[in-house]
């Protein structure tokens, strides 16, 4: 029944990833993104990740899909993806390319991976039973201790990031100047 | 019954795998970020696949700065296109071939 659960799991993943990959309209391929992002939440929740699952949904396939939703509709791409000439035989490199990788990969995981044995599975379970502490709580307490500066570091990321945007969107003519909306239309 | 280890890598490798084909075959800038959100999402996926087999938290916790990243990086990227946008009218990513836009 698991198995039967993770496969159906496995292959809709795959399936949605295509779909980013295949769909030629940007909305159909940023829906499928979020179904795949929804599809490995799932995954996580399988792990007993419920935390991260939770956060995946809220944030991934919420908050950012959302803003990129938000900018395809704002952009407006009309005009059908054609391929210059230049760039058809590039493709055929480049998948060869890709599944080179993956093949090296998989072989690397065929290798070394060892999954027969679960050790760590069973030592997370044993882990949380004798704290009694939920996920959340753990990890909160993990990331104020062992991981405070790269927290705190992602804070000024953030903050650099909001500031980046709001310079990045401003509008300015040709001299670098403010532009004030009052005085032109409003056309994008 | 535990979800299979080398499954979930696996599944993760195609993932990313995936997502590198639409970074190199697409033209569209919007949807190239969107093959690097998969990209992300793969190598989170494996982060977490690897903390459940070794039993350790920390990969939730990289998970979440993963996901701070790329949260800074879509809203940097997308205002990068939206400028981009007003001065070009498009944003075909093999056209873009002045850095001042």
């Amino acid at each position: 029944m698991f198995l039967l659960i993770y496969s159906l799991l496995f292959a809709l993943t795959v399936i949605f990833a295509l779909g980013v990959l295949l769909f030629e309209n940007t909305v159909k391929s940023a829906v499928s993104l979020i179904f795949t992002m929804l599809c490995i939440a799932a995954n996580y929740l399988l792990m007993r990740q419920e935390f991260v699952a939770f956060i995946q949904i809220i944030v991934y396939a919420g908050a950012i899909m959302v803003v990129f939703l938000f900018v395809i509709m704002l952009l407006n791409l009309r005009e059908p993806e054609r391929t210059p000439w230049y760039l058809r035989n590039m493709r055929y490199w480049a998948g060869a390319l890709a599944f080179l990788f993956f093949f090296v990969l998989a072989w690397a995981i065929q290798v070394f991976a060892v999954s027969d044995v679960a050790p760590g599975a069973a030592a997370l379970e044993e882990l949380r039973r004798e704290s009694g502490q939920a996920e959340v709580t753990q990890l909160a307490t993990l990331m104020v201790t062992q991981y405070v500066v790269p927290f705190l570091l992602t804070s000024v990321l953030l903050l650099v990031a909001v500031i980046g945007a709001i310079v990045m969107a401003r509008r300015k003519d040709e001299d670098g100047h403010e532009i004030v909306l009052d005085e032109e239309e409003e056309d994008a | 019954m535990e979800p299979v280890f080398e499954a979930n890598l696996i599944l993760s490798t195609l993932l990313f795998t995936i997502g590198i084909l639409g970074v190199m075959w697409k033209r569209n800038a919007i949807s190239l970020f969107m093959s690097v959100e998969l990209m992300l999402n793969a190598a989170n996926l494996a982060f977490v696949s690897f903390a459940f087999q070794l039993g350790l938290l920390s990969g939730g916790i990289l998970v979440l700065f993963i996901m701070a990243v790329a949260a800074a990086e879509a809203g940097v990227g997308l205002a990068i296109f939206i400028a981009l946008f007003r001065v070009r009218r498009h944003i075909r990513v093999d056209e873009q071939d002045l850095l001042h836009g």
